[in-house]
């Protein structure tokens, strides 16, 4: 009988760890990233593969990672929210906004904990604001998620350039920036990039130990089954939206740390990195699918093309294509996997 | 998964408390090394003929001097794309740094950075509001090319009457905001001008310039000139102005001389240009910084030429037009 | 008597279009009951009116000899009333595990499942164990159920409806989709299901398979219940001529 059924005494034997392992998704673009940073390394061996290097590297995807993280969950649930960038904008125009108007003399560069910890709050506030939206406009509204996003892709960015007339506010404080943006603890671990790995680590924990997780998975698979199984498709999904816009509101507030200012014109494609990160890391787009590592595994391909070749001396423009090409190769190689594995 | 959390979490605590600054090694930081021949230079934005004419001059004084010069620029005119060129130069640190800083607040922080790592900083064209980090600041009197260029402007109006549009770029922007002060406050001097109120940004866009030119065209009646801050509010507001069939008869003044400024100056497009010297500034940027890193005295600010443009003295100004490659 | 599940007269109109025209239907515990009738007869509308899925216009539903008015599937679930659906019954990229606790998922002890932590290694555990009671056989148990085939798949929706229904289950046409082979397995299921004592409702067209595993036949049409009769009784013909109104037996009212 080739058939398995429930061996003696109720332990159910797993598949080996081998096996898991070759199918995994998460195990293949990992050795991707593993041959890119390999090459690298060759073809510069005293820039590349150095503590520096990877410092500004782990840097430089740090606020991307927190935006992905939250698309990693909705477009697990099959949606898709491409107004990420722009509610980051918009958390960090309200955060620098509220820290200003909090100090003396309209200026916050010289501001203590008290009002960084208000800006912060501020941030988060702002995102979860049009993490509401978003999430009242599908779930509720039923309106495609392409085209509620599109709309608040618009509307979040208009609103914070409204804030302070199409200008970026640059006073940021200085303490929040040496602390949060180029800060380091542990004998050098860059604080941004703790910050988002804690992030990080709390989110993949609610993925996939928690009934938040699974939830969010059946929904993504099978709303319709979710929905007769008992579960609440509608709260669900305004759950996970507004978790997004949590983590864009976060997002924005790292970037205001790092780069001290609010950046209206710098975040244009973060909703497609983000999405490209996400799905290089083998989560499908048709949802029900995904990991956490993946999408961190995702964003990382991106940067160490870019870090690469600026090291190596290869124009940007490359880059571009390449990530293009790695992206849709990533995407056909899972496809061709998983219909090989549905063939069973 | 569990496990690969808690010992990540090991690794972190054991790997040493101790917090400190990105790039700190301790080894070096603070020492210049006389050995070191290489400086970097990072302009604004790439593919701006301003920038290249001011990546010859330099490229040319340190080559006479021994020393090389690396040149990178962000590929947008933002902060946020010049801030990882600026602080990704401690993986290889230069002698020194000669830079434009896209925001006179936000770079603060990162060129202290590497300012912290022992490189010595040079502000050319733009410059930060904190004087305390750079030995030396070569730029133009962005305030002295605004009032030349209202003085300009009122000579090409002569005895009309009318109201001048001015369009400033990204607010920000030392230089262009200095442009649009200096020429505010000169064209006070000249009654028979007025400005239409406040200068208008653009964010550095074309079309938002030619826009804002077409909408002056309508709500202003009396409008006889335009005063552009920079090369894409220029491009944008001669756009504007042809669209509108109103080339000639609407003055425009523009800054820079870049290649195809000088055509539009040429054509009638523009009716005067200021000019800048960038590769003077490049040359004057690169023998400052050598000067300090020989420990030799340094000039703090120096203030590089200005000269207006007009169809009429265009041939003897030849060697002010910006180039588009060296 | 009264019967475990009783429907009387339920009328149910969308609109202009009478789907229900008075209605009838009963079950008793142990037993499967077949509901079958012509395309258009009702037979779909029937069954989400009697497991809360749509509110019939007018009628009685009684369960266990009381009144009941559903709102939702979930006061019908609450009641140990389930239903199997033709499709769409399953999340194909999770395991049969975990669809056969969705959303009824085991939460670890203390702090942890407060937090909304899963016992995974539970849930598995009971899942091996409901599979093997029902004779549910599935090729592994470690995959995304998408990737097993059908009748595997919709096995494991009729052992989650049984596994939570400690009364009545309905199952719209389980096994349409199916081949040969699939089929026989899931009517196996049911098979065991109604040996436990749960009441078994099956919408069918496939008539051989009504004669195989039910107890009983009630026949719809026009969305009036026309004929009932007992499997052992009932020959192709007879079911035919009711379904078809060439046989007219009892008006049931």
């Amino acid at each position: 009988m080739t058939e398995s059924t429930v061996a003696d005494g109720g332990a159910v034997p797993r598949r080996g760890v081998r096996s898991r392992l070759l199918t995994a998704n998460t195990f293949w673009i990992a050795l991707v990233l593993l041959a890119l940073v390999t090459v690298f390394s060759v073809l510069a061996p005293n820039a590349f593969p150095t503590v520096f290097n990877f410092q500004r590297l782990a840097i430089e995807t740090a606020v991307l990672l927190v935006l992905a993280v939250g698309m990693t969950f909705v477009i697990i649930t099959g949606g898709i929210d491409l107004s990420v960038g722009s509610v980051l904008i918009f958390a960090g125009m309200v955060s620098a906004k509220t820290m200003n108007a909090l100090s003396d003399g309209g200026s916050a560069i010289n501001a203590g904990w008290g009002v960084i910890i208000a800006g912060l709050v501020a941030a988060v506030l702002g995102g979860a604001v049009w993490g509401f939206v978003n999430g009242f406009l599908i779930a509720h509204a039923k309106v495609p998620p392409l085209i509620v996003t599109l709309g608040s892709f618009g509307a979040a960015l208009g609103a914070a350039s409204l804030l302070n007339n199409g200008s970026d506010i640059r006073t940021v404080p200085t303490t929040l920036k040496r602390a949060l943006g180029s800060g380091t603890s542990f004998g050098g671990i860059p604080n941004l990039v703790i910050t988002a790995a804690v992030i990080t680590a709390i989110a993949a924990w609610l993925l996939h130990t928690t009934r938040f997780g699974r939830y969010t998975f059946a929904v993504g698979s099978n709303p319709e089954a979710a929905r007769r199984a008992g579960i609440g498709v509608t709260g669900h999904l305004m759950k996970v939206y507004l978790l997004t816009g949590l983590l864009a509101g976060a997002a924005g507030f790292m970037s205001l740390a790092y780069y001290s200012t609010t950046g209206i014109a710098a975040h244009a494609t973060d909703n497609l990195n983000a999405i490209a990160a996400v799905v290089m890391g083998g989560t499908s787009l048709f949802g029900g699918v995904g990991t956490m590592l993946g999408t961190v595994i995702g964003v990382f391909i991106p940067a160490v093309l870019k870090k690469g070749f600026n090291i190596t001396h290869v124009q940007d423009y490359w880059q571009m294509i390449a990530v293009g090409a790695v992206l849709v190769a990533a995407v056909w190689f899972d496809q061709q996997r998983r219909r090989a594995r549905n063939r069973l | 998964m569990k496990r690969t959390v808690w010992f990540a979490a090991a690794a972190l605590v054991l790997s040493g408390c101790g917090s400190g600054q990105v790039g700190e090694d301790g080894a070096d930081a603070g020492k210049p090394d006389a050995s070191n021949k290489r400086l970097a230079l990072v302009p604004g934005v790439q593919n701006e003929p301003f920038y290249i004419s001011m990546q010859c001059g330099a490229e040319a004084e340190a080559k006479a001097q021994g020393y090389t010069v690396d040149t990178n620029a962000p590929q947008k005119f933002e902060a946020t794309l010049q801030e990882p060129i600026v602080t990704g130069l401690g993986a290889d640190k230069p002698a020194a740094l000669l830079i434009a800083p896209t925001d006179d607040v936000a770079m603060t922080e990162p060129i202290r950075q590497v300012k912290d790592l022992g490189v010595t900083i040079v502000e050319v064209d733009t410059a930060l509001q904190d004087r305390s980090l750079a030995v030396s600041t070569i730029t133009s009197n962005n305030e002295e090319g605004g009032k030349l260029a209202a003085k300009t402007l009122a000579e090409l109006a002569g005895d009309k009457k009318g109201s001048v549009l001015v369009l400033d770029t990204i607010a920000g922007t030392s230089t262009t905001n200095a442009r649009a002060k200096g020429f505010l406050d000169e064209l006070k001097n000249h009654p028979n001008l007025k400005a239409t109120g406040p200068a208008e940004f653009t964010q550095n866009e074309p079309d938002q310039a030619a826009s804002k030119v077409t909408a002056a065209l309508a709500s202003t009646p009396d409008l006889v000139g335009i005063f552009a801050t920079n090369l894409n509010s220029g491009e944008g507001a001669a756009t504007g102005l042809r669209n509108a069939n109103k080339s000639g008869a609407v003055s425009l003044v523009g800054f820079d001389a870049s290649p195809s400024e000088v055509d539009g100056l040429r054509a009638g497009d523009f009716q005067a240009l200021i000019a800048q010297d960038p590769a003077t500034i490049g040359k004057e940027g690169v023998r400052q910084a050598i000067a300090s890193l020989k420990g030799e005295k340094v000039q703090r600010d120096i203030e590089a030429p200005l000269v207006a443009i007009t169809k009429d003295n265009m041939t003897e100004n030849e060697k002010f037009f910006y180039k588009s490659e060296c | 008597m009264s019967a475990l599940f009783e429907a009387v007269d339920l009328t149910k109109s969308y609109g202009s279009v009478e789907a229900l025209r008075g209605a009838s239907f009963s079950v008793d515990a142990g037993e499967v009951v077949a509901l079958i009738g012509d395309n258009g007869a009702g037979k779909s509308t029937l069954v989400k009116c009697m497991a809360g899925a749509e509110q019939p216009t007018s009628g009685t539903i009684r369960f266990e000899g009381r009144d009941v008015a559903f709102g939702t599937p979930t006061d019908a679930r609450r009641l140990g009333i389930e239903t199997v659906y033709q499709d769409l019954a399953v999340a194909p990229e999770l395991d049969p595990a975990a669809n056969l606790f969705l959303g009824r998922e085991i939460r670890r002890p203390g702090i942890f499942g407060a937090l909304g932590m899963l016992d995974k290694k539970a849930m598995r555990t009971r899942a091996a164990a409901e599979f093997d009671r029902l004779g549910v056989r599935l090729q592994s148990v470690d995959v995304p159920i998408g990737s097993l085939s059908g009748g595997q798949r919709q096995s494991v929706a009729v052992a989650r409806s049984v596994v939570w229904a400690s009364k009545v289950v309905f199952m719209d046409e389980p096994t349409a989709a199916l081949g040969v082979v699939q089929r026989e397995r899931v009517l196996d299921v049911i098979r065991r299901v109604r040996d436990e004592g749960v009441a078994v409702v099956l919408i069918s067209h496939n008539m051989p398979e009504v004669l195989s595993v039910s107890d009983r036949v009630e026949v719809l049409r026009l969305g009036r219940r026309v004929a009932r009769f007992t499997a052992a009784d009932a020959t192709l013909e007879d079911l035919v001529g009711a379904m078809t109104g060439a046989l007219s037996q009892e008006e049931d009212k």
